[in-house]
């Protein structure tokens, strides 16, 4: 037994050493996992001069995928050295919770959700402060929360994504209420009841189509067998991998996905007559109400929004900036080719709890 | 891990410590507050929202937990104690090394041990279809690891250690004269042990099975992981996903519930577990040859071995090293903000040692007076801040969320809240120690020292301390440990840039990306041997 001690040990300094030199080195900015043919930050982007006079811990919660939002967490750092960035990730529920939890005891600077329906509730409860960053003017007006409490910084489509070994392009459901259809028992993929995207997309639903119609469509995936995984990473390496012949993601994980080089296609689904449209939604952000830093929080949304922001979310990532005259990734379609569901997020909060209800009595995994 | 050796002393009556029960009684109180609180706010939950919970959840939460609960705790007694019988009364090759092998998935979180039988076993997309498929030419049915039988499958591979352990020391405790008994009246090998060794033990197995059964109730992250919903992922999703606090109450009030009642069943059977034997005619039972079974059995026993250390630490081990060695994923996993990978190892340290510190501290004054002072009260002192047991991470966390936000927000969003969740959660095991460490040591000692003039507390400081501080470290070491792998009262209690290394293998392994995870759990699992190998050493399990 006594070697096996010393090689535990061994082993345990080893791995601490090796943790504590990657530790020192990190300052190169990309994200392997998501993004295999990554742009190194800053050899695309202007060169920024780093702006010192920015000083002192910047708590950020992030309902946003880490892996997604690192990169651009890297290029603010490089920016701003001398901020200490605080990172909470979670979901964007759960972050929002906490943040009402904490109004007579503000944590945080800035919140960043995959979705609106969450800042907008957000801002119903007195969460946010006021901030009309520069760039603001120009974002397109559905975009710019209520008394400046919120602003937009990416756009997302929901789409189907399906394995092109499995499925001919001809094959492919082009409606997502084709997914309830059973020839499709078993084969398909989704986020679960607890991923921001999954819960607006209900939201979205049940406001296009009333409540009735969209618990209808819920139970029809359940009854046929759809496998909802904790997040779209699952979906999309799964039916990269032909575990299932279709996906429903937002569209930047099938580009993930086809950049490792997987055979799958995707389509924009619900385009046909009398169809919703396709249903997207936008990744936002706001600062909180008693920021202790509130220099560093406004800096912060201001490189959101700024081009060097919106293109490593457009080139790492490929979303679709908010801010025109930023270039989409060369290989992603554009939306103007897309008729969009026309959402109205007003009654947010509303619309969040009966989602939450909703998805409570069909039992959504 | 109790010794089973009856203690003659009988201790002198004393009248009670007024301070020692004050002390005492406050640490009671510590431990009451949030368990009071949740009740409280249960039964003021508002009529609606019972019903809303009735109608949806609760029937099948109820069954989902009960089924789970129940089939882990067989499934984890019965490869528990086969293992333990094989390696302790057989003469099965390679039995000293299996003893070790066999106690040590208790290093392993049942979360990241899910974690790597999800990525092998997942219907066609795991590595194990996969081969069979490409062997075959053609998908082979395998079972899934997801669901009940997953969890199943899965949560009684990292729990059996606890009945392993206990059914352990008492298959080397049984005294010879008791089978040689049985086998002068006619019984063979077999039948013996059947009718008298297996019954011997039951105390002890039972109050370890109940042990398993109470680790189930408060499981989050295996049952989240491979998606099967009970009591302690359905209030987290409340937790997380609503702000009306009363269902998420609610839910917790129910789960505490049948956690008291099993804790009950546990505290009861410990006190009947002090199996008595004469030690001056104990001899160890031989050993049974296994003659044409020896291969079968081996056979059992290197499965078990695999399944539950050898294949997760190679396969965490395999990743880990994919990760190191390409670049990219490494620069992704070694930031966080701009925390480092170093400063999720000093998170996770730091905090689970100041829990078990805190944790042993608060201990000694509730064994003190259980030990010295045995009394009604002070038997119910002790009982009552073994509560800990029966209250789930996920509980502990909205307890704390609620009341310290109320009532001392300064503690709010600093990492203290979190150590003091840990405390809360795993006192129990401290307490349980100091005792067991006390009941060693004679009064007689104390006695001397206050003889020769000393007072109460450096009695205390000067004699007492010293003497029992290896059992203290034991309870420390437990502490330890088990706040290294707490998830779910990290994950909800942690202020932001204080990311533990548990939370960082949950915030990888849940978004899919099981080779960024890896290092973290390869390192949670490592930091967990060190501890656990001073605990088997300790108890003289291994030599």
């Amino acid at each position: 037994m006594k070697n096996s001690r010393k090689l535990t040990i061994l082993l345990f300094v080893m791995m601490m050493l090796v943790s504590a030199c990657g530790g020192g080195n990190t300052v190169s900015g990309e994200d392997a996992a998501v993004t295999e043919p990554a742009l190194p930050v800053g050899t695309e982007a202007p060169v920024v001069v780093a702006d010192e006079s920015v000083a002192g811990d910047l708590v950020i919660y992030s309902g946003r995928s880490e892996t997604l939002v690192q990169p651009v967490l890297d290029a603010f750092q490089a920016a701003y050295p001398n901020v200490n960035i605080l990172l909470k990730s979670g979901s964007n529920s759960e972050l929002a919770n906490a943040l009402i939890e904490e109004k007579a005891n503000p944590q945080a600077d800035v919140f960043i959700t995959t979705e609106i329906f969450t800042v907008q509730s957000m801002y119903q409860q007195d969460v946010f402060q006021s901030y009309r960053p520069a760039a603001a003017d120009q974002l397109p007006a559905e975009f710019i929360g209520p008394e400046d409490s919120w602003v937009g910084i990416t756009r997302r489509a929901r789409v189907i994504m399906y394995n092109t070994e499995l499925l001919g392009a001809d094959e492919v459901p082009t409606s997502i209420f084709e997914l309830t259809d059973p020839k499709w028992k078993g084969q398909i993929a989704a986020a679960g009841s607890t991923n921001g995207g999954m819960q607006a997309q209900i939201a979205a639903m049940s406001q296009l189509l009333g409540e009735e119609a969209t618990q209808e469509w819920l139970t029809g995936m359940i009854a046929n067998e759809v496998t909802f995984f904790g997040g779209h990473t699952d979906v999309r390496k799964a039916v990269g991998a032909g575990e299932f012949k279709i996906g429903l993601v937002n569209h930047y994980y099938y580009y993930l996905q086809l950049a490792e080089g997987s055979p799958v296609g995707v389509v924009f689904p619900d385009q046909g007559e009398g169809e919703i449209g396709l249903i997207t939604n936008a990744t936002a952000a706001g600062i909180v109400q008693g920021s202790k830093n509130l220099s560093a929080a406004q800096a912060f949304i201001d490189f959101l929004l700024s081009p060097e922001g919106q293109e490593l979310f457009a080139e790492l990532n490929y979303e679709y900036p908010l801010i025109p005259g930023v270039a989409l990734h060369p290989e992603v379609q554009s939306l103007d080719e897309y008729r969009l569901a026309d959402v109205n997020v007003a009654d947010a909060a509303l619309n969040l709890d009966a989602t939450l209800n909703l998805i409570e009595t069909v039992g959504l995994p | 891990m109790q010794r089973w050796k009856n203690f003659l002393q009988i201790p002198k009556r004393i009248n009670i410590s007024p301070r020692l029960l004050l002390a005492a009684g406050l640490v009671a109180l510590f431990v009451a507050i949030p368990l009071v609180y949740i009740f409280f706010r249960a039964f003021t939950g508002g009529a609606d929202v019972w019903i809303r919970l009735l109608q949806t959840r609760i029937l099948k939460l109820l069954a989902n937990t009960l089924l789970l609960t129940a089939a882990v705790t067989c499934g984890a007694t019965f490869v528990g104690v086969s293992m333990a019988f094989l390696t302790e009364r057989t003469n099965l090759p390679g039995r000293h090394l299996f003893r070790w092998m066999l106690a040590l998935p208790l290093a392993i979180p049942a979360y990241i041990g899910g974690i790597v039988h999800l990525t092998l076993l997942r219907p066609r997309g795991g590595v194990i279809p996969q081969l069979l498929e490409n062997w075959f030419g053609q998908p082979v049915p395998t079972p899934s690891p997801l669901g009940f039988w997953g969890a199943a499958f899965i949560l009684t591979l990292f729990t059996y250690p606890y009945v392993y352990l206990l059914s352990g020391a008492a298959f080397r405790s049984l005294n010879a004269s008791l089978e040689e008994a049985a086998r002068t009246f006619g019984r063979n090998n077999w039948r013996t042990i059947w009718e008298v060794t297996l019954p011997a033990l039951r105390p002890g197995l039972t109050a370890g099975a109940l042990l398993v059964a109470l680790d189930i109730l408060s499981e989050y992250g295996t049952v989240a992981l491979l998606r099967y919903e009970t009591f302690s992922s359905a209030i987290f999703v409340q937790l997380s996903g609503r702000y009306d606090r009363s269902a998420a109450s609610i839910l917790s009030g129910i789960l505490i519930t049948i956690a008291i009642i099993i804790l009950w069943g546990e505290l009861r059977l410990q006190g009947q577990a002090r199996y008595t034997q004469m030690d001056s005619q104990w001899r160890p039972a031989s050993l049974l040859p296994l003659n044409r079974w020896k291969i079968p059995a081996l056979l059992l026993v290197l499965l078990v071995v695999s399944a539950s250390l050898l294949v997760p630490v190679f396969v965490l081990g395999y990743w880990s090293l994919t990760a190191l060695l390409d670049p990219e994923t490494l620069s992704s996993i070694m930031r966080s903000g701009s925390q480092t990978f170093g400063d999720y190892i000093w998170h996770s340290l730091w905090s689970s040692a100041l829990a078990a510190l805190i944790a042993v501290v608060l201990s000694l004054p509730v064994a003190l007076l259980s030990v010295r002072y045995p009394s009604k009260l002070s038997k119910a002192i002790s009982r009552f801040t073994q509560i800990g047991y029966a209250i789930p991470g996920v509980v502990v966390a909205l307890s704390l969320v609620l009341l310290v936000n109320q009532f001392l927000p300064f503690l709010y969003a600093t990492p203290l809240i979190v150590v003091m969740a840990y405390v809360l959660r795993h006192m129990p095991q401290a307490i349980r120690a100091s005792e067991s460490a006390l009941n060693q040591l004679s009064p007689s000692m104390e006695e001397a020292s206050r003889t020769l003039g000393r007072t109460s507390l450096q009695t205390i400081f000067q004699v007492i301390l010293p003497l029992i501080l290896p059992g203290l470290m034991a309870g420390a070491s437990l502490v330890f440990l088990t706040s290294l792998k707490e998830l779910p009262a990290t994950l909800l209690l942690r202020p932001a840039g204080f990311d533990t290394l548990a939370v960082r293998v949950w915030i990888w392994a849940a978004e899919g990306f099981y080779i960024q995870a890896a290092p973290a759990a390869l390192l949670l699992v490592l930091a967990s041997a060190l501890p656990l190998y001073f605990l088997l050493r300790r108890e003289q399990i291994f030599k």
